[in-house]
């Protein structure tokens, strides 16, 4: 038995594997002794197997910036999170619900008769000044409404162990193929690991996007309805991803200068003649994607495509203008949506989350600035974001000056402490902060993946899991509930949680990347205690 | 398969072939040339930037071995050079590699590394011969994974497809170029290419070694010993490198392995790419070399390569550039 967690420490912060006593959470029994039982140099062995199975594979990303160009791997951490079915099932209906909210508050408003704008759940005028938003997007209906067709909704842990919403993803959520690569990788890693316990499997991702971008089809593209991936090309940071994609479904990867609008009819260039195609699974940005409603410099998109949206023959996914809703500031609202969508009281709360253009909340802000999280509303992957008990004097300051001068510009949180989780660090094990990233397929119904992204800060006491930065990733683990296991979990977490307080507005964080890459997706807005 | 790929494998076995094949020809003139006298060499790297159609993109610089060399092999002005050859196959490659085997990608990949790592100017100055063997060996190697990692598909056809009608091309360029200088050498009263009895059976012993290096920048020369055995004949030496059926670097052996591929890309149904195909096919086909003399050797294997460009012209057409409503929208929309 190896000394492997001896010298652990889970310090004050919420440890996914070890309570503050320092006993193992009970679905972590298992993985710990099986850790355990392995030894130092085993160990190393399996990172070099691991490390093999990656490059062989190609898995990278490309980092914008000054390494420009520079392909890199998401490193993937040994040690799988694990999240009990009790867990799950909240986190599960948690996000289903958001979605399902998120999907008709956006079909209302694009393509209804806007409820929530006119009976004032959200002010018209942060619906009008919001970046994502695009009125030409109205009176292009979506099947089943499924306009978050694949959405990701970033979840963080507090001290308690409550799972909060960090932001919701709703334009082109990255990094399902990390999940599908990590758990293929892990599988053969660690492969004992996986008999002891009942981990529900994450490969049927591809057929389930498949099966939801057929139901989403327009009427008119009968019963066998051709569906691609659109991608900006391999110059793209997240073309691995799109290729793996299209891969997975067995169906066409095409670039913009594939496809050709005749007739409102979409098709794609095929050595055998032009083929219809029925519904568009498309990586490209809103802007890009019709130079003839967007940005008329665009050589992505496809001329007319909007047209043929219009006339019903062919489905968007995701849907256009979405981000509206994936707004920071819009975020505040999402609970209130919920309820008057659903007739349901929120079941994951928000960050708490101040508007800055409230003058109260903008007083109690200007007041607290050095302890809270404050966000441009329009900045991605964390930038021009202060975390106010990191930052000098000056900072604080120069953001006072800018918020004064700018209200709508910004919004404020509070720190959340992000769990953390043991990590394997140059053969050490480390607590290390994490996130989660599930994945949610709107489709007749909204579903989602056991499991998804966890994404983890590899350098010590580091928020930022962006792997540009130093950022990593989990095998995230789902536990079938099956009889005579520990199927629902030991903490009173996430059921736990409260509605929040309406009164004091919710809140977001990261990034509002259009194409979000994986490298870019620090959960910017949370922010430890810091005790590291 | 989607239209742009089948292009982007079409062009990739074109580029890797324009590399290996300009290799060759710079290769047999360099070695040609050696011996002559200045003139004549001038004259000849001339010819063959002509035959290449890169006259014009060589501009005003005065030609000489050197500068020559250096525009075939790697001037990045030169879109015909080796090294924008190899770069263009990769990029092609590089657009497909989720419909290419790995260890072909690879290939295609190690070579435009290898050259990049290369001192390429000293290697002309040095050993051009050895570099030009490199290049040669980086293709073969590319086809040899190609073929052997491939599956029979749509793609595969599609690269075997560029990479005959390219042969076809150069190999027709590489006996224009041999000789274009033959004649230039022999002056005007002994024009190779006149009339009927004026075929210079047996000729000169001088172009002797000429020829023989022609044969061996077609890896052809073993063939042709076997063949025709110790005659060196002119006539024999185009003959082989015309219509040799079985010769893999043949004229007449890439466009009846081209008429193959797009046969079996067409499903069996006729089309403007295999008619055009066919009469290229057969304008060879059915003539003996004497006749080939006769109608000038020259107008002879530009006509073929004429109707070469005019089959890739149609298979672009017929495969990659579909559009909704015929011509004029096509116009409209490119």
């Amino acid at each position: 038995m190896s000394a492997l967690f001896d010298d652990y420490l889970t310090e004050d912060l919420f440890d996914e594997v070890f309570h503050d006593d320092g006993s193992v959470r009970p679905h972590y029994v298992e993985l710990v002794d099986r850790l355990r039982g392995i030894a130092p140099d085993d160990l190393e062995r399996r990172e070099r197997i691991r490390d093999g199975i990656f490059r062989t594979a190609g898995i990278t990303f490309t980092v914008y910036g000054d390494d420009a160009g520079v392909e890199r791997t998401f490193p993937m951490d040994l040690v799988p999170r694990i999240v009990p079915a009790g867990e799950w099932a909240t986190i599960e209906r948690g996000v289903a619900q958001r979605v399902t909210a998120l999907n008709r508050f956006l079909e209302d408003l694009y393509a209804g008769e806007q409820a929530a704008v006119r009976d004032g759940v959200v002010p018209r005028w942060l619906v009008q000044t919001a970046e994502g938003f695009r009125r030409q997007a109205f009176g292009i209906p979506v099947p089943h409404a499924a306009r978050c067709l694949v959405s990701g909704v970033d979840l963080v842990r507090d001290r308690q162990g409550t799972y909060v919403v960090l932001e919701d993803n709703l334009r082109n959520p990255s990094g399902i193929s990390y999940v599908l690569e990590n758990r293929a990788a892990m599988t053969r890693v660690l492969p004992r690991a996986f008999a002891e316990q009942r981990v529900r499997p994450v490969d049927h991702y591809g057929p389930m996007l498949l099966r939801a971008l057929r139901e989403v089809a327009p009427p008119s593209a009968g019963e066998h309805p051709v569906a691609v991936v659109l991608t900006p090309g391999v110059y793209n940071s997240a073309y691995f991803e799109h290729a793996f994609l299209a891969r997975q479904m067995g169906i066409e990867l095409v670039e913009g200068r594939d496809l050709v609008v005749d007739e409102h009819v979409v098709h794609m260039r095929t050595t055998q003649g032009l083929k219809r195609v029925d519904v568009i699974y498309r990586r490209v940005d809103d802007d890009f994607l019709d130079p003839v409603v967007f940005r008329p410099d665009s050589a992505l998109g496809v001329p007319g495509l909007l047209s043929a949206a219009r006339a019903g023959n062919v489905t968007i996914a995701n849907a256009i203008g979405n981000g509206v809703a994936d707004d920071k500031a819009f975020y505040v609202f999402v609970p209130d949506l919920i309820r008057f969508y659903l007739g349901e009281e929120p079941i994951l709360p928000n960050v708490a989350t101040y508007v800055l253009w409230d003058d109260q909340q903008r007083a109690e802000v200007l007041d607290r600035l050095g302890e809270l999280v404050v966000k441009p509303v329009a900045e991605s992957g964390g930038h021009g974001m202060l975390i106010g008990p990191h930052a000098s004097e000056a900072e604080v300051a120069a953001m006072h000056d800018r918020i004064v001068a700018n209200p709508r510009g910004y919004i404020a949180q509070e720190l959340v402490q992000l769990s953390r989780h043991p990590t394997l660090i140059d053969g050490e094990m480390e607590g290390r902060h994490v996130d989660l990233r599930p994945f949610a397929i709107s489709g007749e119904s909204v579903e989602v993946v056991p499991g998804g992204l966890t994404r983890v800060a590899l350098r010590k006491g580091s928020l930022v899991v962006n792997s540009s930065q130093g950022g990593g990733s989990k095998d995230t683990w789902v536990l079938d509930a099956a009889p005579g296991h520990d199927a629902t979990g030991d903490d009173a977490t996430a059921d736990d949680a409260t509605p929040d307080d309406a009164l004091r507005a919710d809140v977001i964080a990261g990034g509002t990347a259009t194409e979000d890459p994986v490298g870019d997706l620090a959960p910017s807005g949370a922010a430890s205690g810091g005790r590291a | 398969m989607l239209a742009r790929l089948a292009e982007n494998l079409f062009w990739a076995g074109r580029y890797v072939e324009r590399a290996e094949d300009t290799a060759r020809m710079a290769d047999v003139t360099y070695h040609t040339l050696l011996e002559s006298p200045t003139r004549e060499i001038t004259e000849s790297w001339e010819q063959l930037l002509d035959v290449l159609y890169l006259r014009a993109e060589y501009g005003d610089t005065p030609i000489d071995v050197d500068g020559v060399m250096r525009f075939l092999v790697l001037d990045a002005s030169n879109p015909g050079s080796i090294t924008a050859s190899v770069s263009r196959a990769r990029e092609n490659a590089r657009s497909v590699r989720e419909l290419i085997s790995s260890e072909l990608w690879e290939a295609i990949n190690d070579l435009h590394l290898a050259l990049g790592r290369r001192d390429l100017q000293e290697d002309l100055l040095d050993q051009p011969h050895e570099l030009f063997a490199f290049v040669r060996r980086g293709s073969m190697t590319i086809y040899g994974v190609a073929s052997e990692t491939m599956p029979r598909d749509e793609g595969w056809r599609f690269m075997a497809l560029g990479r005959l009608l390219e042969r076809a091309e150069m190999t027709c360029r590489l006996i224009d170029v041999r000789y274009a200088q033959l004649e230039a050498l022999a002056g005007p009263s002994r024009r190779l290419g006149g009339a009927r009895g004026e075929v210079p059976r047996g000729a000169d012993r001088a172009d002797f070694h000429h020829w023989i290096a022609v044969l061996k920048s077609a890896s052809a020369f073993e063939a042709y010993r076997r063949r025709y055995r110790s005659s060196m004949d002119p006539a024999d030496v185009v003959e082989f490198l015309l219509l040799e059926p079985d010769l893999p670097r043949s004229v007449l052996y890439c466009l009846t392995g081209a008429m193959h591929q797009l046969e079996v890309l067409r499903q069996g149904e006729p089309s403007r790419a295999t008619r055009r195909l066919g009469r290229a096919t057969s304008s060879l086909q059915y003539r003996d070399v004497a006749e080939l003399f006769e109608v000038g050797l020259h107008e002879l294997l530009d006509s073929v390569q004429n109707r070469v460009a005019d089959v890739a012209e149609a298979v672009a057409d017929e495969f990659f550039r579909h559009h909704p409503d015929g011509e004029l929208r096509a116009i409209a929309t490119s």
